[in-house]
């Protein structure tokens, strides 16, 4: 009797404190610039921007968003801005797609210098002139590469689409 | 007897040469050899484990095994007669194979991928001017983008001028859709699938592990700018190869798939209707001009295709009343509101 008493009690423990165990989890952030809110709401006040690579420890998950710690600050992130990235030589990112194949995790560096990568690179374009490209299909390139949607633009989209962050 | 002597010695010796073949080429040998069991792990997993990128690795030369006759250690092996000409051969194409795997870091996919974007514009129809409908497709590319698998890195969407229902992506994040297809789509969220699409075959490297399995990369331990610019012929071959695989052989089947299931969990993480992707291949599927798409064409049956997304459909069936936005893409297309 006494026995089953203290299983039960054991039991009962195990499961309130299951939650805070999974409430340890660390996550990544994917992409720098990412919204720290006050609450899960896209139109919330925005604590601070995260960058990428924070790593955040997630306290709780509601729908599309996650209350996250980071830093001190305690705010909420789009569930899908973050990345649970395993340690290191470990298992896979948190996407559920993951184990059907192919997932790609984010290396620290390849974005440190991604962003600071511009422009047709001069080995692409002479080798396309020499091969008899146009100077309309190269200027394409360029075109391409400068054209930029600013953030705030973005975010309206997202809005009035009720998407991303937006949506219900 | 002698002779076993002879051959335990020369074995030895081979061994040591071996073991200062490695401390020689200190740690870039040992990220290829790291590289090389990810590859052994991908052989048995076809769409394998993370990779790792080095933007700053050194270019490993000159390697002896190289040399086509017979040099290098494993040449001193077979001409000891420890091997035979055969084996010779396995161990020298295991060592190029080895050379061959470092992963290809962002500046250098990025220069393949812009070379291969001039490329799209040369040969399917050019730019097309529409500077408000250009800025309607960056901002969905955009959406998708940011909640793909590597959504830190530049991705740039353009509309090719071309009746013909297409749609492409380049290493390093170019991406394009035809004003054909864009034609052929009936709402925003299968716009976001067919650009998830391609966002998911950059966001997963597909044409880069097709790269890194190249013939024409053997021997070559790293491709760095430099590499490339040393050895225009090389760049050639190189861009051929993957403009092959893009335009006329298509990638593998199963990268396909994978770029099908993934563009449409893009599209579904940034809140648009999942069924949107499956939903336009199957009607490009039958349509007739759906025959004359690279879209098509390239990739595995409209049928197949459709079917594996629909097998796992459950994931998002609560995701159906998820919005289609198809006023906003009707007014982007500037066609006429049905309702």
């Amino acid at each position: 009797m006494h026995q089953s008493s203290l299983t039960r009690f054991l039991l009962v423990l195990t499961i309130l404190l299951l939650p805070h165990w999974a409430s340890a989890e660390t996550w990544y952030v994917k992409k720098s610039s990412t919204k720290l809110q006050a609450k899960a709401s896209a139109r919330s006040e925005v604590l601070s921007k995260l960058q990428k690579g924070t790593a955040v420890k997630v306290k709780k998950k509601a729908g599309k968003f996650f209350q996250v710690s980071t830093g001190g600050k305690t705010g909420w992130v789009f569930r899908f801005k973050l990345s649970k990235k395993a340690p290191a030589g470990g298992q896979a990112d948190g996407d559920v797609l993951a184990t059907l194949g192919g997932e790609q995790k984010m290396n620290a560096r390849e974005s440190a210098s991604g962003s600071s990568i511009r422009g047709l690179s001069p080995i692409s374009e002479q080798h396309a002139r020499k091969k008899g490209a146009t100077d309309e299909s190269i200027q394409a390139v360029k075109n391409m590469e400068t054209f930029k949607v600013r953030p705030e633009e973005l975010d309206r989209f997202l809005e009035e689409g009720k998407l991303g962050e937006y949506s219900q | 007897m002698r002779k076993n002597n002879l051959k335990i010695f020369s074995f030895s010796f081979f061994c040591l040469g071996v073991f200062g073949l490695f401390v020689w080429a200190e740690p870039s040998y040992a990220f290829n050899l790291d590289g090389f069991l990810k590859e052994v792990e991908k052989s048995s997993q076809p769409q394998a484990q993370p990779k790792k990128e080095e933007l700053d690795i050194k270019v490993q030369e000159p390697p002896q095994q190289q040399s086509s006759d017979g040099g290098g250690m494993i040449g001193l092996g077979q001409s000891l007669g420890i091997f035979d000409k055969k084996t010779s051969n396995i161990l020298k194409q295991s060592v190029n194979t080895l050379q061959a795997l470092q992963p290809i870091a962002y500046k250098e996919e990025k220069a393949i991928g812009g070379r291969l974007a001039v490329e799209v514009f040369s040969r399917y129809g050019g730019n097309y001017d529409d500077p408000e409908l250009l800025r309607y497709i960056n901002l969905v590319g955009q959406a998708v983008a940011d909640v793909s698998n590597r959504p830190d890195i530049d991705y740039h969407f353009a509309i090719l001028n071309t009746e013909h229902p297409n749609a492409f992506a380049t290493p390093g994040g170019y991406v394009f859709v035809s004003i054909g297809l864009l034609k052929m789509i009936e709402n925003e969220a299968q716009l976001a699938g067919v650009l998830a699409h391609e966002v998911a075959h950059i966001s997963q490297k597909h044409a880069l592990q097709t790269l890194e399995r190249s013939r024409s990369l053997q021997g070559v331990s790293s491709l760095t700018l430099a590499v490339m610019d040393k050895n225009p012929g090389m760049f050639d071959k190189l861009i051929d190869e993957v403009s092959n695989v893009l335009f006329t052989k298509g990638l593998d089947k199963n990268l396909e798939f994978e770029a099908d299931r993934y563009g449409r969990e893009f599209a579904y993480r940034m809140g648009y209707y999942p069924g949107g992707l499956q939903n336009f291949i199957n009607k490009l599927g039958k349509s007739k001009a759906g025959g004359k798409s690279i879209f098509m064409s390239t990739h595995p049956s409209a049928t197949a295709r459709y079917s594996i997304l629909k097998k796992s459909w459950s994931r998002y069936q609560k995701a159906s009343v998820y919005p289609v936005l198809e006023k906003r893409l009707l007014s982007a297309l500037k066609r006429p509101n049905k309702s």
